[in-house]
């Protein structure tokens, strides 16, 4: 029997998007943020100044370690190749690794918040027990590990950070959920015969996704560090372009002590500015930087 | 219909352009594994420079980055899989004598599972390396060794690269630089100084850094480089190599060759194991026999191979029987066995016989030992202090050597400048910023001395087109060495082709490195012609009727 | 209130033990070859397959398990493979050097921040808050060892305040926890990674601080506007006292868990000898028995304080109990 209560419609997921920047100064910030990254991305080829892999001729000697100038604006690393040329492309990297395991960890702990929270009882006590062991993983190690198991690389710290991070997810998800669940029209719902899946999917899903959204953009940043930290301890994937790749490669080539601040400086803030975006946007409810705290 | 015949033998000369007819298959995408840029920057980008220069030829090449517990296990186990890799040989002082790399690398009995890891093979150059090996006359062995260098400058299963540099600092206000003692190959960072190094002041301790921990401090066990500078302070040896490369008697009086095949050896007196047990001629039989015991020294075997026999013939004299003649003896035995109390290994020894341990794993709580220096503590990551040996017959001058494990290359240079060590003996990093060090910091001296080993590119024969001579000269002559030694090193390497270094200037072939051509993609396109190799398109093809059966590397 | 405490200390144990067995098939699934550290061109396949037995890495996996779990609950965790000493004794002897760090670093993060988040959620509104919530959103935003390195090579390198490594001075040694804790030396090394683990987290308990004391003082607001004559500042800081410091203990105690995990970079870039880099040489090493028992211990650590977290929230916020799920 189709479904039909007035007004119960599929809800508009979101608030209109531009109300909430203006309320909310520091979310239009990290939005801008955002959107110079995916700039820098999608355009990479045309704003490059360099192929990132060339190693560049200083004649015929190879330009190691130029400094800041008009041909190269953040100078060249120790192996010829220039700095902002691969700062660019590495916000390909870095988009990657964070929406796709920003979204692997949005989907997963979403569906299962949703799942626990609707259908109560057994399911409910699985998912939660399932929380509490993924838990009592610790990430950083968890992620070496997996990492020396497979292969270091891209794909290791996506699958991790989807592994280990949803619960948090999970946990918000859940409480949302279980309030919506007493909403009169949920009821309405019920009583006129919507199946529990269509309801789950088609009208309470859509009420939660602006907070899986608003967490999804945390999540971004917590992949980009795992990345850049995977990188430095030696477990990212050395053929890569990305911020990690850089730092580590800087590191060891001992850029601080040559004193080229143009090599080092850039990934790092880069990294800073792309994770801070996530936490601005997020500013807006500050229950989601502290699940503990909603209701257990 | 003249100009166009004309046209066509123009391109008919030694140019590779040519029609796919005439070319056999296209040569796959081939694969140069490194080390990745963090762990290894000089071999890393030495790799990305010399790999852009091949694709010149028209090859796609692909720069493979592996991190090095996949690394050793690629090239060394799985060697059907890969193409071409860098790789390196360490220069030791026991390869002061050039017979061990000369044999070892290249002597075709050694490819399956030994030091001939490229798989060459030249029925020509085994016999060089085994006359080589047995003529005791200097003249005419170095003739051989000339002989055998200009044939695998000839052949190229190395397309060799560079000779490092070591670059070591101290702290000249602690240590007087004129008790530092160079060795041929080496540099300063050796036995000779930590024996002969003078304090100018307080300190006593010469307190150094080293990149890697070693595996454990144990006679039978060489356990890496790192490891090597402690043991080799803490356990004598009949003989050591001295400064200007050449063996001398240390644990021994007098080390006499009578003929081809017996070697005798007087033991000095007074020697003294740290629990207070005087050496006995028993403990140097003892140690010359031990590791060919079974299979409990692996690492060690190799260099006692050629005993037949060793006797004492008295209190203070043993006789060392041989197979066969043997010129290095002297330097790659004698003066790398350890000598080990008998009185604690052959319990060890004995008790491991049914056990399938090695005598390499174990590890002494309180090693015995009859070196300048003995054992105090050693944890194992973080530091190993060793205090002189005040019985030993050439005491040293300090009172403790001290080892502190420091992976991070930047946390060592600072540590030098702060005075946390005083001796930087092992530095991979950039040589530009010891250098700047020096000039701001009057304390700060900085030693650069030629190493014995070398850095070069490893050609997989068993995979084609590395078989053919020409490929490989080809691919050699595109190698710009002195650009890899001034860009990817820093100045802190000399341009090389061949595994001899000029450090042992008796041996090493003068010029050899001029007979090949570097960084000349002219010379290389002629080579590839003349052997039949043929561009298609912008890429390189094998010569008519070869065709492509290889697999590329993944 | 016991039947709390059961139930939450029977599902530590069902946690820890689930975690254990995934730390185990995660390492038997390991490609890394140990023997390869003994690199040796008269390594015959013999001498490799008597090591691999030596290890008893031979054994089918199921009896490898039981005798993995059987060791386990006897504090036994095997032999370290490169280093020939029992793995146990060498996670002891880093354990504290991590445990000592986290708790300074966390005590002051978080004395700072208390104060600071307190400080800011009474201006509200202005100058110092537009600033403020960025830069401490910054800090949690950088990687860790960046910001080591830049205060290293500070701090360190140029300055020559600190030492660049390590827990002790060369020719020193680290004695047990009680000569530690006493040793100038030892508490000198901790400034550095101290401080830079004190940076990166003091933005979590400010802004968790500043916002429930934003809660609080609403509450107070309407509270005050009826009571008059009493002080705001007792009121205040006696609901604050209960209130808004209740989430952060709560943090305090998930903050513990995880950074000793999440101590591994700054431990690296330091060379501080804890178990996080025990964790990362052992892994690159190829060190099983050593990796493992590491990742074990981590794992405990974090399960341990994520249930005492879960207690002592429970346990101060009436308005929570166990029961009451649907």
């Amino acid at each position: 029997m189709r479904c039909s209560i007035p007004g119960c419609r599929s809800v508009r997921a979101a608030r209109p998007v531009l109300r909430f920047l203006r309320d909310e100064p520091f979310a239009a910030v990290g939005a801008a943020i955002y959107a110079v990254i995916v700039a820098m991305a999608v355009f990479a080829p045309e704003l490059a100044p360099y192929d990132p892999r060339a190693i560049l001729r200083d004649g015929h000697r190879i330009a190691r370690y130029l400094p800041i100038s008009a041909a190269h604006w953040l100078g060249t690393t120790a192996g010829g190749h220039d700095v902002l040329s691969q700062l660019i492309y590495g916000a390909r990297t870095a988009l990657e690794v964070g929406l796709t395991a920003a979204v692997a960890v949005v989907a997963i702990g979403t569906l299962l918040g949703l799942l626990a929270g609707y259908l109560g009882g057994w399911v409910d006590k699985l998912v939660t027990r399932l929380a509490d062991v993924v838990l009592g993983l610790p990430f950083l190690p968890f992620m070496l590990v997996l990492a020396a198991l497979t292969a270091p690389g891209v794909r290791v710290v996506i699958v991790s950070v989807a592994l280990l991070l949803w619960p948090n997810t999970a946990r918000v998800i859940r409480s949302q959920v279980l309030s919506l669940r007493e909403r009169a029209w949920v009821e309405a719902a019920r009583v006129t015969g919507c199946s529990t899946g269509r309801i789950m999917f088609v009208h309470v899903l859509p009420q939660v996704l602006p907070l899986a959204a608003l967490y999804g953009s945390v999540a971004i940043g917590w992949a980009i560090l795992a990345e850049a930290a995977a990188s430095f301890l030696g477990f990212g994937d050395p053929d890569s372009i990305s911020w990690g790749v850089m730092l580590q490669n800087a590191y060891a080539n001992q850029a601080l002590g040559r004193g080229a601040w143009n090599w080092f400086t850039p990934p790092g803030l880069a990294i800073v500015l792309m994770v801070l975006a996530g936490f601005l946007i997020s500013r807006g409810s500050e229950k989601l930087l502290f699940p503990r705290l909603a209701e257990p | 219909m003249k100009r166009f015949l004309l046209s066509v033998a123009l391109t008919a000369l030694p140019s590779l352009a040519a029609s796919a007819q005439e070319a056999g298959d296209a040569i796959r995408p081939l694969t140069l594994i490194t080390q990745p840029e963090a762990a290894a920057p000089q071999e890393h980008q030495a790799a990305q420079i010399i790999a852009d220069a091949w694709r010149k030829l028209g090859l796609t090449v692909n720069v493979r980055p592996l991190p090095g517990q996949e690394f050793n296990q690629v090239i060394w186990y799985e060697r059907q899989r890969w193409d071409t890799t860098t790789w390196q040989m360490v220069g030791r002082p026991e390869r002061s004598d050039p017979d061990e790399l000369t044999y070892n690398l290249f002597v075709s009995a050694n490819a399956a599972n030994g030091y001939d890891f490229v798989g060459y093979n030249n029925p020509e150059y085994d016999k060089l390396a085994q006359e080589q090996r047995e003529e005791l006359d200097l003249a005419k062995r170095k003739v051989l060794l000339i002989q055998a260098q200009e044939l695998i400058n000839h052949d190229q299963p190395y397309g060799f690269e560079v000779h490092p540099e070591n670059v070591v600092a101290y702290n000249k206000t602690v240590w007087d630089p004129a008790s530092m003692v160079s060795q041929a190959g080496i540099g300063i960072r050796n036995t000779w100084t930590w024996i002969n190094v003078r304090p100018l002041g307080a300190q006593q301790d010469v307190i150094l850094n080293s990149v890697a921990p070693p595996t454990n401090l144990n006679p039978f066990n060489i356990s890496g480089q790192q490891g090597s500078w402690a043991a080799e302070i803490v356990w004598d040896r009949l003989m050591r190599v001295g400064p200007e490369g050449l063996p001398e008697p240390w644990g021994a009086e007098k080390v006499e060759r009578p003929d081809t095949l017996t070697v005798n050896v007087t033991l000095r007196h007074g020697m003294m194991w740290s629990d207070g047990q005087p050496v006995t001629i028993d403990d140097a039989v003892f140690s010359l026999t031990a590791p060919d015991i079974g299979d409990k020294a692996p690492m060690y075997k190799p260099f006692v191979r050629n005993i037949a026999s060793v006797e004492a013939t008295g209190p203070d004299t043993l006789t060392i029987k041989l197979k066969h003649p043997d010129a290095a003896f002297l330097v790659s035995s004698l003066s790398k066995l350890n000598l080990a109390p008998k009185h604690v290994w052959q319990p060890i020894f004995d008790d491991l016989k049914n056990k399938p341990q090695t005598a390499e794993s174990i590890q002494e709580e309180h090693p015995v030992s009859s070196g300048p220096f003995r054992i105090v503590r050693a944890s194992l990551n973080q530091e190993i202090v060793l205090e002189a040996n005040p019985t030993h017959w050439s005491p040293p001058k300090i009172h403790r050597w001290i080892m502190r494990i420091m992976p991070n290359v930047e946390a060592s240079l600072g540590a030098l400048k702060s005075g946390e060590i005083n001796f930087l003996a092992d530095y991979t990093g950039d040589p530009q910023l010891l250098q700047d060090l020096a000039k701001s910091s009057p304390n700060i001296a900085v030693s650069q001395a030629l190493d014995l080993g070398f850095k070069f590119i490893a050609y997989n024969e068993r995979r084609p087109p590395f078989q053919d001579v020409a490929f490989r000269q080809a691919l050699s002559a595109l190698i710009d060495r002195t650009l890899l030694a001034e860009d990817a090193w820093g100045g802190a390497a000399v341009p090389a082709n061949s595994w001899i270094s000029p450090a042992l200037a008796v041996w090493h072939d003068q010029g050899i490195v001029s007979r090949v051509p570097g960084g000349n993609l002219e010379a290389a396109q002629a080579i590839l012609a003349k052997a039949g190799y043929a561009l298609v398109d912008g890429k390189l093809h094998y010569p008519a009727g070869v065709k492509e059966t290889t697999a590329p590397y993944h | 209130m016991a039947r709390l405490i059961a139930d939450r200390i029977g599902h530590l144990l069902l946690v820890l033990w689930v975690v254990t067995t995934l730390t185990f098939l995660l390492f038997r699934l390991m490609p890394g070859d140990p023997t390869l550290n003994f690199l040796s061109p008269s390594f015959t396949g013999e001498t490799r397959a008597a090591l691999l037995h030596g290890f008893g890495l031979d054994k089918p996996i199921w009896e490898q398990y039981l005798i993995y779990l059987g060791q386990l609950l006897h504090g036994n965790f095997g032999q370290s493979f490169l280093q020939n000493a029992p793995v146990s004794q060498i996670l002891w002897d880093a354990l504290p050097n991590t445990v000592i760090l986290t708790l300074v670093s966390l005590c002051l993060a978080y004395a700072f921040g208390i104060v600071a988040g307190a400080f800011l959620a009474f201006r509200r509104g202005g100058l110092a808050e537009a600033v403020a919530i960025p830069v401490a959103l910054a800090t949690r935003a950088a990687p860790e060892f960046w910001l080591g390195m830049l205060l290293l090579a500070l701090f360190a390198f140029q300055l020559g305040w600190f030492p660049t490594d390590g827990a002790v001075s060369p020719g020193g040694s680290l004695g047990s926890l009680g000569q530690r804790l006493l040793s100038g030396d030892f508490w000198w090394h901790l400034c550095l990674p101290a401080l830079t683990l004190t940076l990166f987290l003091q933005g979590l308990p400010l802004l968790l601080m500043r916002a429930t004391m934003l809660e609080v003082l609403n509450d107070e607001f309407i509270v005050m506007a009826r009571m008059k004559g009493l002080s705001r500042w007792s009121i205040v800081i006696r609901h604050a006292a209960r209130n808004a410091l209740l989430p952060v203990v709560t943090a305090f105690a998930l903050g513990l868990g995880a950074s000793v995990g999440g101590n591994v970079v700054i431990e690296t870039v330091f060379a501080w000898p804890g178990i996080g880099r025990v964790l990362v040489q052992a892994v690159q090493g190829a060190d099983y028995p050593v990796a493992q028992g590491a990742f074990i211990v981590i794992a405990f650590v974090l399960v341990v304080m994520n249930t005492m977290a879960d207690l002592a929230y429970a346990l101060l916020d009436p308005r929570v109990s166990v029961g009451a799920r649907r």
